[in-house]
């Protein structure tokens, strides 16, 4: 039988054995765990106490979780925000750092070096360096004279949300510049000198060569960065709280609220499902984007 | 040669699947022998060095064993809650009093009223905390430690603003005097100082105000709210005044307490309601002289405390309960309650040791300790999200009037918030 | 020369490239060194500018708990296993993605992206339940799979991404050559991906490292835990009282690994190391 296998059977086969290992892990801890939240959703399930079946109560009673909704308007806008700064930023940036000249290795250095601080712990040190008292994002302008009262950084939504901004721009900008270097630097020189020959502009570069080249890594950037800002919540749990006044309460830091400040686990998973067929959804807009058709 | 190939293939797909399997199988469950039993206990990280304290000095004294596991803070409900879930609670549980009747609701933890009926100093357990632990008339909980807030000022400033540094304020007129008074030294020192973006430490230092002025807040086992009174009106007028005045630290609207203690520390500040916990800091790290009063009700005529800190409770899922109540029992008793409790400068769980040598070695350690016993702990069930949630009800009304520019809508809606989420938790 | 104005134009192009990348740098870096000069400060020092100098913040790591040593070696260890893991799930699945047409590549495909799409917090809950099911709650294996998990949607993305750049003549020269698939992954395509190979480890290890939730929920006992819950452990009042110094030397001590480790793997992909390959 082996024998009429053929060479196409044959190298399915061995597709899916080069795929096995990362599907048994997501079969595993996975796909059975998302089967076991979708369960939880149709549960009365206190966190502490025991479940009982009921049906779809936990999804009927979202459109009238006013918390949740109130978030999606401002994950929505967050989520427009940060991706339009991440992606102007880390295109300034990357130029920097892919840069010919002498201290281009230090300067991408030192704008990957936020990444490598956990998100907690990052966020603490904002939280205190924004502070009017101690902190020394206030401290050294009025030292300075810059400013004359202190800014109270997180006292209005408007400043908390752009606080919030700048501390996840700081803090994880290092990572998209440093996968938008190695897209960048795995271009063929060889297709820049030709084009140089050719005559073609640095512009004409860029259009015809850097940015087709480039296209899987920014389509899979974007879409790290909108799923994950779509999701975005420790920032939110530690520097603002969800404040001032619940105006920076997230999708994910409302689901976590109810799961573990109101402990009704049930309404959690619920949540959760509704935002993972959300979040499906937006990316099935976003996929073909990583397609490599027309390199 | 393809079939060497794809055994090539295969080997790193089953190398996985069996490193999963070996690994899922090598750790089974422990059996328990009859030897010495030991018991886990969890706290959360603040309340760490106060437990490991007992923990340490039983330990070295008997047999069984108690193991604890110090849980970070930030993640203790995360923790108990997914424990809970999971069926995997230690043997004994040290929480916020205030979340409580969240657990006893709920089934989660053992019903020990004839263990605690039959130690010989029931009736001296700090009574609030038995209270919080008590769901249909059974016992769950036990204090474990006890904190209070209370009213400390600075004699330094005091002196320096021209006031009597034995005289510190008796109602709210005073409070605001003084800390006009104390600001008129320096722009930079503050008259009074409070975490107005902190659920937790509003509630722990602002409903004595009203406790004093005989308003009950929260009545019928935490099931009816009552907020929307006059004694509210003053105590958020008060602080708003503060603020307005610009006679507090300018983060005093951002502070969620995670600096809140600091400024008052550092001697900047003149008056603070803070936590009993603050005494150890300023023995430790203060350079100026300080005292401290009760919080009062807004004409002065009565005082009160807000009974906090931490109950220790048996879990329902226990399989060793009696070890575990062993190392309840004697926690509460003399040895651990005077040599080890009071002796570092924490307050007794017991009303009848407040004269114990270490205690009353301080005399504004015995009188913090004094206070406990016309104290109360606010009961609710779901305490935890409408009150220290920094997005619960609590802390959006406390905002809305000290902050904001219609107080009185705030309280309304503050009240009607607050007595929605008592009716969902009652169901 | 000097006067030429294509040298004076270039000169003046290259100072401001300095002054501008030099400013992001300044900006990018000040939080961080403010961090570690303020870690050493006497933790009775309450001004906001550091003027004094002491190691007590150190100390108090040094003395909390199981010491911070213990918490290092168990991070590390989670943090290895993870980064292996990651690794070779990664590099393997990539190849075949890449590479071959499968049934079930499309599903399989896609329910690796929805990894990226699940709230983290609420999916930790199941985890936990399964892990006890097979005897791998309190276990630094059991947490360091779940990290995997989490880590493959980007790995085997970038891996993917990767292979896909490398031209499948070289490999069919391999095959040709008489080296099966593994043969030509090993001895053609790997060497060319490094650059990936070398990002997804970083990033693995990162994202162990730092990781905070995913221990708090599944490890049990003290001597388990791990460098960041020491970090928010460390803490002396309540209602999220911070013992900010201690904080601040605790961020200094869990970030030194992170930045050795970035600048000892830096030069792999971002040295031109790929078209030396192809040439060589």
């Amino acid at each position: 039988m082996k024998k009429g296998m053929s060479r196409k059977t044959r190298a399915a086969v061995t597709g899916q054995l080069f795929v096995a290992p990362a599907a048994l892990i997501v079969l595993v801890l996975f796909v059975i765990p998302l089967g076991m939240l979708v369960w939880m959703s149709f549960q009365d399930y206190p966190l502490l106490g025991s479940p009982t079946f009921n049906g779809v109560d936990n999804y009927t009673s979202i459109p009238g979780n006013d918390t949740f909704l109130n978030a999606i308007g401002f994950t929505l806008a967050y989520t427009g925000a940060t991706t339009v700064v991440m992606f102007g930023v880390s295109f300034i940036l990357v130029a920097i750092a892919n840069s010919s000249r002498r201290g281009s290795k230090f300067y991408r250095t030192s704008y990957f070096l936020p990444y490598v601080v956990g998100t907690a712990a990052a966020t603490l040190l904002w939280f205190v360096d924004s502070d009017t008292l101690v902190g020394v994002f206030n401290q050294i302008p009025l030292a300075l004279g810059i400013i004359k009262e202190p800014i109270a950084f997180l006292s209005t939504p408007e400043l908390a949300f752009w606080t919030t901004i700048a501390l996840v721009t700081w803090k994880f900008i290092g990572f998209q510049v440093i996968i938008l270097l190695m897209g960048l630097q795995s271009i063929p020189r060889e297709l820049y000198e030709a084009a140089r020959v050719d005559g073609a502009t640095v512009l004409q570069q860029l259009r015809y060569i850097t940015i087709p080249f480039l296209r899987p890594i920014l389509a899979l950037l974007f879409i790290l960065s909108v799923t994950g800002s779509l999701l975005a919540f420790d920032q939110f749990l530690i520097l603002t709280k969800g404040g001032p006044d619940n105006s920076t309460v997230s999708l994910v830091y409302a689901v976590y609220n109810t799961a573990f400040v109101k402990f009704d686990m049930g309404k959690a998973a619920a949540l959760s499902v509704v935002l993972l067929v959300a979040l499906l959804l937006i990316s099935a807009v976003q996929l073909p984007l990583l397609r490599r058709k027309d390199v | 040669m393809p079939r060497n190939l794809l055994r090539r293939a295969v080997l790193p797909a089953l190398a996985t699947t069996a490193l999963l399997l070996a690994v899922s199988a090598c750790s089974g469950g422990q059996t328990a022998d009859d030897g010495p039993t030991t018991v886990t206990l969890w706290v959360a990280s603040p309340t760490e060095a106060f437990s490991k304290a007992l923990v340490d000095d039983y330990n070295a004294t008997h047999d069984n064993q108690v193991e604890l596991t110090a849980i970070p803070d930030d993640g203790f409900l995360q923790k108990v809650g997914s424990a809970a879930g999971a069926k995997s609670l230690p043997d004994i549980l040290v929480s916020d009093v205030v979340y409580m009747p969240n657990y006893t609701s709920q089934g989660v933890l053992l019903d020990i009223t004839d263990r605690i009926k039959d130690l010989p100093f029931a009736d001296a357990l700090a009574p609030s905390h038995i209270a919080a632990g008590t769901w249909d008339g059974k016992e769950y909980g036990v204090p474990h430690k006890l904190a209070s807030s209370v009213f400390f000022y600075n004699k330094d400033l005091f002196k320096q603003a021209g006031l009597d540094p034995e005289k510190p304020p008796a109602n709210f007129d005073e409070i605001l005097a003084d800390a006009r008074a104390i600001h008129a030294i320096s722009p930079n020192i503050a008259g009074f100082d409070f975490g107005g973006n902190c659920g937790g430490c509003s509630v722990f230092t602002q409903l004595p105000y009203m406790w004093a002025n005989g308003e009950k807040m929260l009545t019928d086992q935490g099931t009816k709210a009552d907020f929307d009174n006059k004694t509210t009106r003053e105590v958020f007028g008060l602080y708003k005044s503060l603020w307005d005045e610009g006679l507090t630290p300018s983060n005093a609207n951002t502070q969620d307490g995670s600096t809140w203690a600091d400024a008052f520390v550092a001697g900047n500040v003149g008056m603070m309601a803070q936590g009993s916990a603050m005494v150890g800091k300023l023995q430790a790290k203060a350079t100026f002289d300080w005292g401290v009063a009760r919080l009062m009700s807004p004409d002065g005529s009565g005082t009160s405390t807000f009974v906090g800190g931490d109950s220790a409770a048996i879990t329902a899922t226990s399989k060793h309960p009696d070890a575990a109540w062993d190392f309840l029992q004697w926690s509460l008793e003399d040895h651990a309650q005077i040599d080890i409790v009071a002796k570092n400068g924490d307050l007794p769980d017991r009303t009848d040791l407040s004269d114990n040598q270490y205690t009353g070695a301080d005399p504004r350690t015995k009188f913090i300790v004094d206070g406990v016993a016309d104290g109360q702990t606010p009961f609710a069930v779901p305490f935890g999200e409408l009150f220290n949630d920094p997005n619960g009800p609590w802390i959006a009304m406390v905002r809305g009037a000290v902050f904001g520019d219609n107080p009185d809508a705030a309280i309304k809606d503050g009240q009607a918030k607050i007595q929605a989420g008592l009716d969902e938790a009652a169901g | 020369m000097a006067n030429s104005p294509i040298t004076a134009a270039s000169a003046t192009k290259t100072t401001l490239f300095h002054l501008f990348s030099g400013i992001a740098a300044i900006l990018f870096l000040f939080p961080l060194v403010w961090a570690v000069l303020s870690s050493f400060k006497s933790p009775t020092d309450t001004s906001w500018f550091p003027t004094s100098f002491s190691l007590a913040n150190y100390q108090t790591l040094v003395d909390y708990g199981s010491g911070v040593l213990s918490y290092a070696w168990n991070s590390l260890f989670s943090a290895v296993l993870t980064v292996v893991g990651t690794v070779v799930i990664c590099v393997l699945a990539g190849y075949g993605f890449s590479r071959y047409e499968f049934r079930g590549k499309r599903p399989l495909f896609i329910v690796i992206l929805a990894i990226l799409m699940v709230p983290y917090a609420t999916l930790l809950l199941p985890l936990y339940i399964l892990l006890g099911n097979i005897g791998m709650q309190d276990s630094l294996i059991g947490l360091a799979l779940v990290l995997v998990m989490f880590q493959l949607p980007f790995g085997i993305l970038i891996m993917r991404n990767a292979f896909e750049s490398v031209p499948r003549e070289l490999e069919e020269a391999a095959n040709i050559d008489g080296c099966g698939p593994i043969g030509a992954l090993r001895h053609v395509s790997l060497r060319i991906v490094t650059p990936g190979i070398v990002t997804i480890a970083l990033f693995a290890f990162l994202a162990s490292w730092n990781e905070f939730l995913a221990p708090l929920i599944f490890l049990n006992s003290g001597d388990k835990f791990t460098l960041p819950m020491m970090l928010v452990n460390v803490r002396s009042g309540t209602f999220g009282e911070i013992d900010f110094c201690a904080l601040q030397a605790g961020v200094v001590v869990a970030m030194i690994p992170c930045l050795v480790l970035y600048l000892v793997l830096q030069r792999y992909y971002v040295s031109g190391l790929l078209n030396g390959a192809l040439r060589g």
